[in-house]
Parts: C-alpha cells; structure tokens; sequence
C-alpha cells in the first residue's frame, strides 16, 4: 500500500517538474518579456531597464534562471512576481483559496446531482423520459460556457436577486457568511451548469455499460426490485470508471472555473493567472500553473485511495 | 429503428451546413468583407408581403432603412421605395472552392437596400453571410481538430492501456503534463515560430494542429481508462487465454470500447475546439480580420451593449447549438454500432 | 469676512487636536498653512468605489508604471507643484509659491509650514531632499529618474532652510515648475532606514500594513483585500480647506474595485457595486446613454483627450539584411508620395463613427485638439479622397493592373500586412477599415493581430513588421515628454529606432524639439512645437488616426465632477468630491 502511494507520489512530483520545464522553455520562446511594456514608456530610461533586467534576473541564462528557482521551491516558495515585487506565494494563497470556495462546492453539488440522475437516465434509457435527459444534457453541453456566464450576469442584472460579481459588497448587510454564499451563487450555478453534462454522460455510460451485463441481468432475472438493484449492485459495479472520472473532473471544473472568475470578476486564480501570462510574470504564470495541476493531482490520488479501497484487482499491480 | 432516424436527421443536417458553408459565396448575399459603414449594427432585415399602405404584394419585398433616432444605431424603414427580393442576381463576386468564380448570388436585393437576415456587425457587414463564411474555418477546422485530438487520444490511451507498465507511466506522464500547461502560455510561444503574414490555407491547417495538439491529453486518459477497465473482462481474458497477440486484442476487442469513448468525448470536444478559435485568435493563431470564423465573430459579442442592444450577433453560438446536438448524434449511433459489433 | 475668521478657528483647532492626539510629534510645531481651494463647498462623509480593469500593482511609487498603481498613489501621495488636470496650468501644492531665476536654471520653492503626513509626523525640506535623492539615485531605477534629468544631467538639490528647498538645472529648463508634477513626496522618517539598506523598492508591496505607509496625499490606506479591492480613507491631515473652512477630502472612503474588463465595469456600475468608470469605453458610453435620467447617473464626454492612435511603416534600418522581405516593401514607405497617399485614402471619420461609437476626433498629428495650448489649429485632419491618393500613387511610379491591383515600377504588386493589438478591440476595427480603404486602392493588404507583448516585441525589439498601428498617450499637456517618440534618437521613436542616418526633416525636427525644450518664452515654444506639427503633417513618418473621446460616468449626485483629460480623470480632484445626499444613493 505504501509502496503503491509512494509510486504516485513520485509520479506526481515527476508531472510538477516536467510542466515546470516545460514552462520555463516555453517563456524563453515566447516574444516579449515582462520589461516589454515599460519600454513603451518614455518615462523608463534604457538605463534603469538595464538595471531593473538585472535586479529581476532577466540576462541570466535559462539554466541558471530555472536552478535558482528550483531552490525556491525547495524552500516551500514560488519565486518573486516582476508586477507585484513581492513574493509569488503571497499573491496565490488567497486565489488559490477563493477558487477553491467555488470549484469545491461545485464539484460536490455536480456530483451529488449526476449520480442519481445518471443511474436514472441509464434505467431510462429509451423511453421518453431517458430521451429527456438525453437531450438536455446534448443541449447545455452543446452552449458554451462563456455564453452561461454571461447569460447569469444578465439575469443578475434584470433581476437584481444576485450580486454581478466580485465576491464580497463593500458593507455587507447580512453578515459576512450569507454575504459570501450570496455571492457564490451564480458562479457555482454556472461551473455546476457546465460540469454536469459532462459528469451525467459518463454516469449514464457506464452505469448502463454494467446494466447490460450478465450478471445484473442475472440479478434482474431472480426478481430484484429495480431500485435496490440500480443503486447497490449496478452503481458499484460501475464505480471504477466514475471514480477516475471524479480526479478528471476536478481539472476540467478547474478550467471553467478560471473562465467564470474572469467573466464574474470573482478574485481567484484565472484573472491572476490571465494577468500574469500577458505581464510574463513568469514566476506567477509558473506558481499558479503548478497550483492548478496540483489539486487534480490531488483528486487523482484521492481517486486512487477510494480506487484501492474499492477495487481489490488493483491492489494486484505492482 | 428511431435510432436510424435521428441518424440520417443528424447527417442530413450536418451535410446541407456543410455544403452551405462550402458554397458560401453562391449561397452568401454579399462578401464577407463588404462593410456598409452607414448600417453599423443593422437589425435583421424584414422582409414584408405588405407594404406601410397596408397593400398585399405576392412577392416578398424589404424596405430600405435609414439611420434614425439619437444613437448611430437605430434605424426606421423608409417606406418610400419596395425593393423585391430576387434569386440569381448579380452582386459581389466571389470564388468557390479555387476552382471556378462567380458574381451570382443565390438571393438579395438591389443597392442601394440591404438585405440583412441576421443583421449586421459592427462595420455593417451582413452576419448571415459572414456566418456562412465563418463555418468554413469553423465547421471544418473544428471538426478535423476534433478528429485529430480523438486520433491522439486513441493512440497514445490505448497504447498505455495495452502495454501498461513503464509505457503507461510515460504515456500518462506526458498526458498529465500537456494537460496541466495552459495552452493559452504554450500558443504564445507557437506564434513566434510562425512568420507574421501567414496564407489562408496554411493558417487553415496550423488551426486545426493547435486546436488538435491542445485537446488531446483528455480523450487520451479517457481511452486509458476505458482499455484498463476492459482488460478484465471476461471476454479479453478469455481471448487472452487462447493465445491471442496484443495487436489482435487491441484491434479486434480493445479498439471498439475505446472508440465508443472517443466518440463521444470528440463530439461533446467540438464546441469547445470551435470556441477556442477565440482564444488562438487572440494570439494571433486564428483566423484574423476580415476574415470571419465563429470564434473572431463571438469575441465581438462579449459586450455589455452587444447583449443587451445587439442580441443577433450571439446567433453564432447559438448556431453552435444544433451542430453539437446534431454531432453528438452521429457519435451516439456510431458509438452504439461499434458497442453492438463486440 | 466672516469665512476668513472661521477658518482661521478651524485651522487653529484642527491644529490643537492635532497636537493633543499625537504628543509625540508636538512641540513648536508652526501655523498650519492650509491651500484654500475654491471649488464649491460640500457635506463630508460617504463612500465611493470605482472600477480599476487591473489590480494596482504597488503602493510605492518607486515601482508603480501601470496606470491602476498610479490611481492609488496619486491619492495617497502629493507632489511640490502640480498641474492643475483643468487648467493644465502648474498650481502650488506642497510647495507654497516659488521663484526661478531669469536664467531659467534656478527655482527656488517655498513649502508649506505646520503640514503633516498621513501618520501625524511633520514634514519639512528634509523630505523633500531625501525624496530626490532617492528618485535621482540610479541603483534604485525609479521611473521618475528620467523626468529630472535635464540635458542628461540630474537636477541639483539644496535646502536653503527648514522650508525652503532650492533646484538647480544644468541648463536653462523651459518649464522648470511642471518637473516636479507626479514626482512625490516620500516620508523620510519611514523610508530612510529601508533606503540606507538597499530595501525602499521593497516595501509598499500590496501586503504592506496600512501603518507602515504614510502620505501628503487626501487619502491614506486602510486596507486591501487581494484580487478584490483596494481601500482608502480619509487623511486626516490634508492640507487644504474649502471656503467653508472645512478640512478635505469629504468622502470617508474611497475604494478601487478589480473589475477585469471594460464591460464587467458598465455591468457593476449599473448594479451599484461602483459609482464611477473612468475611463468609461466607447461602447459602454453607447450602451449607458439611454438610461441616464432613469438610473440617475451622468455620463461626460469632455472632448478629445491627450491619447492618439497611429499608423506607421516600419522605417527601421536594416543593416544586418536580416529582414529581406521587409526592406524590399521598404522602397515604397520610404516614399513620401506613397505614405500621403495612404494618409488620403483612410476615412478617418469613418474609423470615429464605427470604431468609437462617434465618439473621437480624427487627427492630423500627435497634438489632439484637446490640448489646446498646443494644438497648431491651422492644420486639419485630411479627408478621404480616392483620387487624390491616386494622383499621389501614379507621380510616386506606381500603376495599376487591368484587374485593379495596385504595382510599383518593377511590376511587385504592392501588399502588406497591418499589425494591431488583438487586446485593443478599437484598434482592430481601425485596422479592418483602413484595410478595406487601401484594398480600394488596389492594395492587397491583411490585418495580423498579436497579444500586445508580442506587438510591442515586433515593434521595438525585432522590427519584424510592415505596418503598425498602436497607441500612446502624451503624459502631459507640453512638447516635452514626446521628444522620446518624435526625436531620432528617443526610444519610443517607433517608426525608426536609434536611426543613424536621420532624414533632412527630421533633422529639422530634432532641432526644433532641443531648442524649444531650452526656450523660456511660450509664445516662441509654440511657434516651434507649430513647426513640428507642420513637419509631421507634410511628411507622414506616422499616420495618426483618432484621439478617443475622455468619457466618464458618475452617479448623478456626485458632486464636484469635473472630468479632465488627463490623469484619472475623475479622480484628479478626489479631495473635493462629495455626495448631495447622504449614503451616496
């Protein structure tokens, strides 16, 4: 057991190293760099461009650049953001922690939802009911995401029933709690709209793949009323994909997510992370890009932890 | 039976788009770069059988419409000139395909009237024609990155779900890393390589490479997942048992479950390929100005004043809608097909 | 009469409770000389949030360039004499009154006596002389180190006395007193220590503590919350009183709100999560306009402000034959002919109306009409004509294939591509127009887009690019800060960059730019800047477009708006702002 999560972990940090090279090779190439905008300015000097490309350790070769900050890292740091002066780790932990108060509560809502409407729809299948599922689900997979964004702005907006964005009012009415679930609920209705589609399509899959396997047939066929038989034997059965499912959907909440913060201006990691990659603000470009492959990495491992407790076939692999 | 129904819907809808889109200029009523720069965001053209009179013509007919009103954008009907529509008329020329050219239109109306189905943009260019225009980049890019991220996917999952091991572990590695660089970073770096001027053509293609190198690190752990899983089952174990090669096992067993993921995982993709045309755009990777595509046409709509005043320059995404659904069909028959073939 | 005395007994109180409540700073401290303003007097209290479309990036102006950053420090700090945003006049500040020398190459200022920083500490000639000193020290880089060079040489910095600080200039400086506009005051009694230890640019961060931080500006911070606001409240210490007597600022608070996008801002504004944009964007002025007696708030449009939009032709040397393609399209910018014909065949009119909803002035040179000091009012933006810019293409050699496409005398069919910022919608709109202008011409030219990095890298760093267009703005209403852009040797002079061998004319106008710098007489500097203007209008090095129009929203009873066109322009006069009725609704 230890050894199989030693294994992961491994893997795990080999992921973080490559993407953090990759990274780096990626800055090298592309055009512009942080001091680009400055040289615009007639105010900055080509001197004190001079000096800032030394102060920010912009001349130094690629190499070098990349070993010192992996000696950061090493110290539990993230480097120094170029636009803020001051430390990368300072700036990510409280967008880190602001989009997690949206993508966890969605991943549990979208998930608490699919399941059961999944099984649903796959017991369903065929009749008119299952082709109602079936098509809603086509037909919010088939809108974009920006498009829902937008279209819950708007409804906020003629509405007035909920806040247009940002995360916190100036001088909260109610108490700062409600005040934040006030605020939360349009971006998590909006990740819960556009994740669900996707996790309902996999549930009704694979749920409806075990349906038409011998043995819940079997059971089907010794007289096994039909709830008990979808809810204890066929979702079981079904659980290993789903559970791989679970790690991919906590990435793929992730990148709505980033999208949804910038359209509801809500203070999290996507608009920092869309500032920075247009600043090259490469050390807050590379802590959020390894903040954000972190938390599925996360999910995959918890994925595997309920994986081993819950598949005994894979307790056998090396 | 149903089935078979929902199929030839699908791809009958599917085809007529994209032969609309192929024969844009004979279909389209104007280029997609002729701008009218006195109809800035003109409303939907309507077409009338009765004229300000109250008198019944048999022939549909559009007013003229003029700039009215204190803001640039509204518009009244003059009443004082019927303008017929006609079929075949002759208007701005035009090439389809490279192959033969041409300055017939399927249907319009005389100058100095427009005709505006979906309204015009911006620059008082007609959005019906530039969607029409735009479906080219779109409908085909989108569809062929599409196919590329599934091939992608396919191969590189189902090789990790085979061989497994040390395999799986670079595979999947590599997977994890693609997915975790945001592409938005990646593609910056891309365009330096690329010179500044890029041709229609090329540019057509290098669309469809990004858009297909960006996609295909999710259908591949997808495909993974779905050949492990099928490992164990009964009737791979037993095809295991009588000797048979991992290539038999993958073509003949593994290969169809995989495919039935892929699917539709590279239908439900489209929308999003087609939409991330924004983004590359954006970076100077997609189509630009004039030329339209889906995408360049809805970064225009994200505006405040465009939602609210301008609604039909959303109709893109809208038309988004029904490719999907009608993509997503296809992937289900097809899906279902290969599944009854095991 | 009655007035003066009042605020002579609220200035003397002021100063009691002052010194009551800090007996540290106490003592002998002198009379208060408060700046009386003569804006109409109003109600203290409230607040107001305004959308910034960035997080500011730094509260220290030692680092801060991006516009949001200066927004907070021009509210938090002050500046010895500064430019009045309406009259764009030079006006006192913390320097009282000053003298310079008939020279030109002294100024002598006298500063305001009994004043405090935001924290209760006094401030005097120390702070201002280890400001410049910090500013002028070239390890610590500071933007504003460039703006106190004279002919390359720092100013000189003497204090004659607890209040009275002498500047010298290495040679006569045409306008001495606008120097010192945006270069502001630092607290010696924080930063000192930080300075000695090679840490200012350091501290100020975003994280900072409030009391870390002091000021002479009306507001002082109170907190930040990251990615969301940034907010201030009321320096208690400011130095200038209405003509009531009553110590500014009015409002208690005012915050900057991170809304991402222009148009996220017209959405908050309409919700009244923020009460001001400025700058308000062209469409978002045409979406607002409808409602405004309904929802009760204001728009303004003041008019053409400092910012131009331009088209160039890359005119950059080639030396290294890195670039073929480049310097073959080369022999045609080169050509004055062609460069009018260009210049003729764009409807700049028509680039107003679609691209800025009508809402911009067409150009003929980088000085807009909005800069009315400056504005050589003989020349007009040239109207579109299709034959004329003919009539030019045809004496420049050119001629025109049977199916319209424009050649040059080799029989090359002329054709580039036009490079724009894909972040700047306006700008790409432009692009489009002008591009379907020129394909009348028998041009075959393409729009290119690039994020705005990569714009600036092609245009600054590598030259790899036909035509460009971009925008820039003129930081102050005076000749001086564009001599970067219109010298041949400034480093913003985009369209040729380090030129070695500089046209006859523009030869011409890097004279005039030195001697009008020097020249102490404005009636003289504005004949040459007159000069300049005509030069650029004759041989279009650059093409300029539009100026868009300074719009601004504000919430109907927000009083004292007086939008200005430069700066921020709503809140330049932030301490003379007040609600009419009370809880800003």
């Amino acid at each position: 057991m230890i050894r199989y999560f030693g294994r992961r972990l491994f893997h795990a940090v080999l992921v973080l190293f490559g993407v953090s090279l990759l990274m780096f090779l990626v800055q090298q190439a592309a055009p512009g760099d942080f001091l680009s905008e400055m040289r615009l300015n007639p105010q900055i000097s080509p001197q004190a461009l001079h000096t800032l490309r030394a102060q920010y350790g912009l001349d130094q070769p690629l190499p070098l650049r990349y070993a010192h900050w992996l000696s950061f890292v090493a110290r539990g740091e993230f480097g120094y953001s170029f636009a803020y002066d001051m430390p990368a780790s300072k700036l990510l932990w409280p967008r880190a922690r602001n989009t997690l108060l949206l993508t966890v509560p969605a991943l549990l809502i979208s998930w608490l939802i699919a399941v059961p409407l999944g099984v649903l729809a796959a017991a369903q299948r065929g009749t008119w009911l299952g082709r109602l599922f079936s098509g809603g689900t086509s037909f919010l997979l088939a809108v974009p995401d920006v498009l829902l964004a937008l279209l819950a702005l708007m409804i906020a907006l003629r509405t007035g029933l909920f806040p247009v964005g940002g995360m916190r009012s100036a001088d909260p009415s109610h108490g700062r709690l409600a005040d934040l679930a006030w605020h939360m609920v349009l971006p998590v209705g909006t990740l819960v709209l556009g994740s669900l589609p996707v996790i309902l399509r996999h549930v009704r899959a694979a749920v409806s793949e075990t349906l038409s396997s011998c043995y819940v047939r079997a059971a089907e066929g010794h007289g096994l009323r039909q709830l008990p038989l979808l809810f204890r034997h066929a979702l079981p059965a079904a659980a290993n994909p789903l559970i791989s499912l679970f790690g991919i959907s906590i990435a793929f909440l992730l990148s709505v997510s980033l999208l949804v913060e910038t359209v509801m201006s809500w203070p999290g990691m996507g608009p920092l992370l869309l500032e920075s990659i247009l600043a090259r603000d490469l050390f807050v470009v590379l802590g959020a890009t390894m903040l954000s492959t972190l938390f599925p990495l996360a999910g995959n491992l918890i994925a595997d932890v309920l994986l081993y407790g819950f598949d005994p076939r894979i307790r056998m692999e090396p | 039976m149903r089935q078979r129904h929902v199929f030839s819907w699908a791809a009958w809808f599917l085809v007529t788009v994209n032969a609309a889109a192929l024969l844009a200029g004979f279909v389209a009523p104007y280029n997609y770069e002729t701008q009218d720069r006195l109809r800035p965001y003109a409303p939907p053209t309507r077409l009338h059988l009765v004229d300000c009179e109250g008198k019944f013509h048999f022939w549909p007919f559009v007013y003229m419409t003029r700039p009215g009103g204190e803001s640039l954008t509204e518009y009244q009907e003059d009443c004082g000139q019927r303008f017929p529509v006609r079929f075949f008329l002759s208007g701005d020329g035009y090439t389809v395909l490279g192959l033969f050219s041409g300055h017939r239109h399927l249907f319009g109306v005389d100058l100095p009237a427009r005709m505006y189905l979906l309204g015009g943009d911006g620059l008082g260019r007609d959005q019906f024609s530039r969607m029409l225009y735009g479906a080219q980049v779109s409908l085909f890019a989108g569809a062929l990155a599409a196919l590329l991220a599934m091939m992608g996917g396919l191969l590189v999952g189902s090789i990790a779900g085979v061989y497994g091991g040390a395999i799986d572990d670079l595979c999947m590695r590599v997977t994890e890393v693609i997915i975790a660089v945001p592409p938005f970073y990646v593609l910056l770096a891309v365009r330096a390589f690329l010179p500044l001027q890029v041709s229609a053509p090329v540019m057509f293609l290098e669309i469809v490479a990004v858009l297909g190198f960006v996609a295909w690190g999710r259908p591949a752990r997808l495909v993974r997942g779905v050949v492990l899983g099928a490992r164990e089952r009964s009737f791979v174990l037993a095809a295991q048992g009588f000797g048979a090669s991992r290539a038999y096992l993958l073509r003949r067993h593994l290969m169809p479950l995989a495919m039935n993921a892929a699917l539709t995982q590279m239908a439900v993709s489209i929308p999003q390929i087609i939409l991330g045309e924004v983004v590359i755009s954006f970076l100077g990777l997609g189509m630009s100005e004039p030329v339209p595509s889906w995408g360049n046409m809805l970064a225009q709509a994200q505006q405040y004043h465009v939602l609210t005043a301008h609604w039909w320059m959303l109709l893109p995404a809208l038309a988004l809608v029904p490719v999907t659904l009608a993509y997503q069909a296809l992937a289900d028959v097809l899906g279902s097909r290969l599944q009854s073939r095991i | 009469m009655t007035t003066f005395k009042y605020s002579r007994f609220v200035s003397v109180l002021a100063l009691l409770v002052g010194c009551l409540s800090l007996p540290g700073f106490g003592g002998l401290a002198p009379q208060e000389e408060l700046l009386t303003t003569t804006a109409e007097p109003g109600r203290p209290g409230g607040r107001l949030a305004i959308g910034e479309p960035f997080e500011p990036k730094t509260l220290n102006p030692l680092n801060a360039v991006d516009q949001p950053s200066l927004d907070v420090i021009r509210r938090t700090m002050a500046d010895l004499i500064h430019i009045n945003r309406a009259t764009l006049k030079a006006e006192p500040a913390l320097a009282k009154s000053w003298t310079a020398t008939p020279d030109g190459k002294t100024l002598t200022l006298q500063l305001r006596r009994g004043i405090r920083f935001s924290d209760g500490a006094p401030f005097d000639a120390d702070d201002v002389v280890f400001s410049f000193q910090v500013y002028l020290d070239e390890k610590v880089a500071a933007p504003q180190r460039v703006l106190l060079l004279i002919d390359d040489k720092p100013i000189k910095v003497e204090k004659l006395g607890q209040y009275t600080v002498r500047f010298s200039f290495s040679a006569p400086y045409a306008v001495g007193e606008r120097v010192f506009d945006s270069v502001p005051v630092l607290p010696r009694h924080l930063l000192e220590k930080e300075y000695q230890e090679g840490r200012i640019k350091q501290v100020w961060t975003l994280s900072a503590s409030p009391a870390s931080m002091a000021g002479l500006g009306p507001f002082r911070l109170k907190s930040v919350a990251p990615g969301e606001r940034v907010v201030l409240e009321r320096n208690p210490y400011y130095w200038k009183v209405d003509s009531k007597g009553q110590r500014l600022p009015y409002l208690d608070e005012l915050s900057f709100v991170m809304v991402p996008n222009t148009e996220a801002q017209v959405i908050r504004f309409m919700a009244g999560d923020i009460q001001a944009i400025s700058p308000l964007s062209a469409d978002g002025y045409a979406s607002l306009a409808p409602d405004q007696q309904k929802h009760h708030y204001k728009l303004y449009d003041m008019g053409a402000g400092l910012e131009f939009n331009f088209l160039f032709f890359n005119l950059n040397e080639d030396t290294e034959g890195r670039l073929p393609e480049v310097a073959r399209k080369q022999a045609w910018f080169r050509d004055v002919r062609f460069r009018q014909a260009v210049s003729r065949a764009i409807d700049r009119q028509a680039i107003a109306r679609l691209a800025y909803h009508n809402r911009a002035t067409p150009l003929v040179t980088h000085v807009t009409p909005g800069d009315k000091l400056w504005f050589d009012s003989s020349l007009a933006a040239p109207s579109q004509s299709l034959p004329e810019a003919r009539r030019l293409l045809q004496q420049a050699g050119f001629s025109w294939k049977p199916d319209g496409a424009l050649v040059d005398s080799h029989g090359t069919r002329v054709s580039f591509s036009i490079l724009a910022n894909s972040g700047n919608a306006q700008q790409t709109q432009s692009a489009t127009l002008i591009q379907s202008d020129l394909s009348k011409l028998g041009m075959d030219v393409h729009v290119v887009t690039l994020e705005f990095r990569a714009t600036v890298d092609r245009i600054l760093q590598s030259h790899d690019y036909d035509v460009a267009v971009m925008r820039m703005a003129n930081g102050d209403a005076d000749p001086n800060p564009v001599m970067g852009i219109l010298t041949s040797e400034g480093s913003t002079h985009v369209w040729s960059m380090g030129e070695k061998k500089p046209p006859q004319w523009q030869l011409e106008i890097d004279r005039l730019m030195q001697q009008q710098m020097i020249t102490l007489d404005f009636r003289k500097r504005k004949k040459l800047y007159d000069q300049v203007q005509q030069i650029l209008a004759r041989e279009v090095p650059a093409l300029f477009l539009v100026s868009p129009n300074i719009l601004v929203a504000a919430r109907e009873n927000l009083a004292n708006v007086r939008p200005a066109i430069m700066d921020n322009y709503i809140l330049w006069n932030s301490d003379e702002l007040f609600w009419r009725t009370p809880a800003g609704k």
